[in-house]
């Protein structure tokens, strides 16, 4: 048999259905008792839950994980993907940065010693076939590259052009151990030749039997005939020692090559020479000494008092340290 | 008497609501889950007299509306629990066909937990408050319903074991 309720529950019903929308206008109306005690309610019942998160955060996403577990490993896969192309796009834009870090330094140089320049970029570091010193840049006949055209970069001379392709060159780098370039001093203008050997320093070998050479001075190059194979004014080398042994005819020197030819990524091929010889105007410029504070203690003794107790005092004195 | 059967009551309901926040609501499941405590209370409801279910309703509906996670004005859940409580009652109480078939039983709390969400939703609605895309909704519901028929046949036994110790009446078999 049905319950059909009687007037008593219809009557409590009806209580609870207009109690309940009584809160609601309330609530709706902003009335603070009914917001202070969700507040309070939620006091209650907020550090319960944080804790219950702590305790089921291992196993919180567990079915959402099983309900979702392929579409999950295709988004992880595409992650992964992802994220290894960004790998490369940043590796990519780090050579990009430092090619054009090269770019601008090369035609600087340039511009300062008025050469007429085709910049190019190196495509292979060395070659089995006949130098073991060599590179190979992108340009050639295309780009009017001929051969015993000077190469540079931004820091200095990188070698010469010795075969000539018809969109690429191979050039024979300044270390080859039969790379020869006649230079001069910067300041004094005294001449040597200069001898690759196999390394990032050279020979210098001074032509003049009265001349002195010492360590730091830079080295241009001197120039030939027609700036071919090297143009006047390039930066070679600085001396690192001058070896002092006797009976040797002439002096020579060891220098360390401005270029770092281990890490070349643009180059430029010098096409004309300058219409006036440079000089020392293209001298890298020496680097500025960074100041070092340093503390001097003076030992200053009491007033009224002349016993060794003195009170040490501190005052820095700034010192520069080349 | 009447003290202790209320203070008994609140004591399961307060204990259920505690299950409720501490493991279902931090539990991600999938189809837009289930509330334990609205199975609970909808089944408790279905044993009781439509004054008992009624009441239960409400006090439910205070302490869903009082959650944290409730984001509905107080007396929502209040309003909408208490009806069907009442309702889910009247329907039940005195029909021993009905009392007799657990799966019945079930589908009638499905049921009326699909009426319960749809009810709360469409009244954020006409308040103005998000509710989200229909698709959203309309699978929400569904799986609500489909959850509790799964939950209801473990939650029914208990409910039944516990209103029977309460109000001393006939145990749900």
């Amino acid at each position: 048999m049905r319950y059909g309720g009687d007037n008593r529950s219809r009557l409590l019903f009806v209580t609870l259905i207009v109690t309940s929308l009584f809160l609601i206008t309330l609530d709706l109306r902003g009335v603070s008792l009914v917001t202070g005690l969700r507040h309070s309610t939620q006091g209650v019942f907020g550090p319960v839950q944080r804790a219950a998160s702590d305790a089921f955060s291992p196993v919180g996403n567990f079915f959402s994980d099983i309900a979702h577990l392929g579409r999950t490993r295709a988004q992880l896969k595409n992650l992964q993907e992802q994220n290894s192309q960004l790998r490369t796009a940043l590796v990519q834009r780090k050579d990009i940065e430092t090619q054009i870090k090269q770019l601008k330094s090369v035609l600087n140089l340039a511009g300062t010693g008025g050469y007429k320049i085709v910049s190019a970029k190196v495509i292979s570091q060395g070659t089995s076939a006949s130098f073991s010193q060599s590179i190979t840049i992108d340009v050639g006949a295309n780009a009017h590259v001929t051969r015993d055209m000077t190469v540079i970069c931004g820091d200095g001379l990188v070698g010469v052009v010795k075969e000539v392709y018809s969109s690429t060159a191979l050039v024979m780098l300044e270390s080859d151990p039969s790379f020869r370039v006649g230079v001069r001093i910067a300041g004094s203008q005294e001449i040597g030749i200069l001898t690759g050997q196999g390394t990032d320093r050279a020979i210098m070998q001074l032509l003049d039997t009265q001349s002195t050479v010492k360590v730091g001075d830079v080295l241009l190059a001197r120039g030939s005939e027609g700036g071919k194979p090297f143009v006047p004014g390039v930066p070679v080398g600085t001396v690192t020692s001058v070896p002092n042994s006797a009976g040797q005819v002439s002096q020579l020197a060891e220098v360390q090559f401005f270029t770092h030819l281990h890490s070349l990524g643009i180059v430029s091929v010098v096409l004309t020479p300058p219409i006036n010889d440079p000089r020392d105007a293209l001298v890298p410029p020496k680097p500025i000494p960074t100041p070092i504070p340093t503390v001097t203690i003076y030992a200053t003794p009491p007033l009224g008092t002349a016993t060794p107790g003195a009170t040490p005092t501190a005052t820095p004195t700034p010192t520069t340290k080349k | 008497m009447y003290t202790r059967r209320s203070i008994n009551s609140v004591a399961i309901f307060l204990a259920v609501y505690l299950v409720q926040v501490m493991i279902f609501d931090q539990v991600h499941i999938p189809l837009g889950g289930f509330s334990i405590f609205l199975i609970f209370t909808l089944c408790w409801s279905a044993l009781s007299t439509p004054e008992v279910g009624a009441i239960v309703g409400f006090f439910a509906g205070l302490l869903l509306d009082l959650a944290p996670a409730s984001n509905g004005p107080l007396g929502q859940w209040a309003l909408i629990l208490s009806s069907i409580g009442f309702g889910i009652a009247f329907l039940r109480y005195g029909d021993d066909s009905l009392r007799s078939d657990p799966l019945s039983l079930v589908i009638f709390v499905a049921a009326a937990v699909v009426v319960a969400v749809t009810a709360y939703i469409g009244f954020n609605g006409l308040l103005g408050l998000e509710v989200g895309r229909t698709s959203q909704l309309i699978r929400t519901v569904i799986g609500n319903g489909l959850w509790t028929l799964a939950i209801a046949p473990f939650v029914l036994p208990v409910a039944s074991r516990l209103h029977h110790a309460v109000f001393e009446t006939r145990e749900f078999q």
